[in-house]
């Protein structure tokens, strides 16, 4: 997996990033991937490969998704990374885990050059969507990549903590009520199709 | 409606005071009422109830109480005819997942407000109920479970998200 020799006669293949958290928020990414995954949208292909950043503490969320969706997972690598912080860790040696695990997004992204970071809320996820927007500034990610950010469903007046980091850098950010929707409604990357989930 | 199997899920909160209420006589003639047989528990890191409680409870309203502290729950929510619980994200998910019946409970001395705003939405769309804890045992005997709106999946919501991400990725 770390040695992918690229030929340099054919197209970079850009995969798509899809960060994921636990329990809850990996239900709702599931159902999210279920609906942008499945055959009968004609726009799929797209998105493969799908590469999941999962945590290495987080045995329960790779499971949940090979089972719910094995035609797509099947060529689908679970990516495991560095968590930066763990409950009950010390103030101290969250600094250099936060670090570590800093290193291991802006390394990741500089080397697959995902075409789309999707993440809907783990703090996990907010390391890689600032990697991927300063990769995409300096040049490392083409232009058209994108970054989306779908809040936690459980928000409904408040943005969450990684919300709000990554408000002002996402290319779509997407809240789940009408409370949200009508307090950002000044921002242009905000969008609100109603309940999704 | 009869409610037989009622489950009470606190997750992992230390709410004494859930606990202590459906286990209080206006509580239990309430469920009684409700031709209730049995009462499941999920303690987590609350005090569970004392065995003296416990065979008095099913000695003078019929009704058997099983407590637990944690246990993977998902046969407990399918079993159960209507979930009482705490204000957390995953009690709201369970109940509307699966189809049940749910009064989500206030803890008063949680400061966690961001989810008491999600059962609170979700109540006011009639998903689920929603009260403090000093009104559960009267929102047991009043409350009409049927008028609740079943969860159906938004299939068309989520359809315009899945057109809005391929516009966004055509370039």
């Amino acid at each position: 997996m770390m040695s992918t020799s690229k030929s340099p006669t054919t197209e970079t293949i850009h995969p798509t990033f899809v960060i994921l958290g636990s329990g809850g928020h990996t239900a709702e990414m599931c159902k999210m991937n279920q609906a942008l995954l499945r055959d009968q949208n004609t726009y799929q292909k797209k998105y493969q490969p799908v590469r999941y950043i999962v945590a290495n503490s987080d045995d329960t969320s790779e499971r949940h998704l090979r089972v719910a969706m094995p035609s797509v997972t099947k060529d689908s690598d679970f990516i495991r990374v560095p968590r930066s912080r763990s409950v009950g860790q010390s103030w101290v040696s969250t600094i250099f885990t936060t670090l570590w695990s800093l290193l291991w997004s802006c390394w990741l992204v500089w080397r697959d050059r995902p075409q789309l970071v999707l993440c809907n809320g783990p703090g996990t996820c907010v390391p890689y969507c600032y990697a991927a927007y300063m990769w995409r500034l300096l040049g490392r990610l083409p232009a058209h990549s994108r970054i989306v950010f779908v809040e936690s469903y459980c928000r409904v007046e408040t943005l969450s903590l990684s919300g709000r980091l990554l408000l002002p850098l996402a290319d779509m950010f997407v809240v789940h009520w009408p409370a949200l929707a009508a307090r950002y409604s000044h921002k242009p990357n905000i969008r609100y199709f109603g309940r999704i989930l | 409606m009869h409610l037989k199997v009622v489950y009470v899920t606190v997750g992992t909160t230390k709410f004494d005071a859930l606990i202590n209420v459906m286990t209080s006589e206006e509580a239990l003639c309430a469920l009684q009422k409700h031709k209730c047989q049995k009462l499941v528990l999920q303690h987590g890191n609350s005090t569970p109830v004392s065995a003296t409680n416990l065979s008095q409870i099913n000695n003078k309203y019929g009704i058997q109480v099983e407590q637990y502290k944690f246990r993977p729950n998902g046969e407990d929510i399918k079993a159960a005819d209507v979930i009482i619980g705490h204000a957390g994200a995953g009690t709201c998910m369970d109940i509307l997942s699966n189809g049940k019946p749910g009064l989500i409970v206030v803890n008063d001395e949680l400061m966690d407000n961001h989810q008491l705003e999600l059962a609170r939405q979700l109540a006011s769309e009639r998903y689920l109920y929603y009260c403090r804890v000093n009104e559960v045992s009267g929102k047991i005997a009043t409350l009409d479970f049927d008028a609740l709106q079943p969860y159906e999946p938004a299939t068309e919501n989520m359809q315009k998200f899945v057109n809005a991400l391929n516009e966004l990725m055509t370039h």
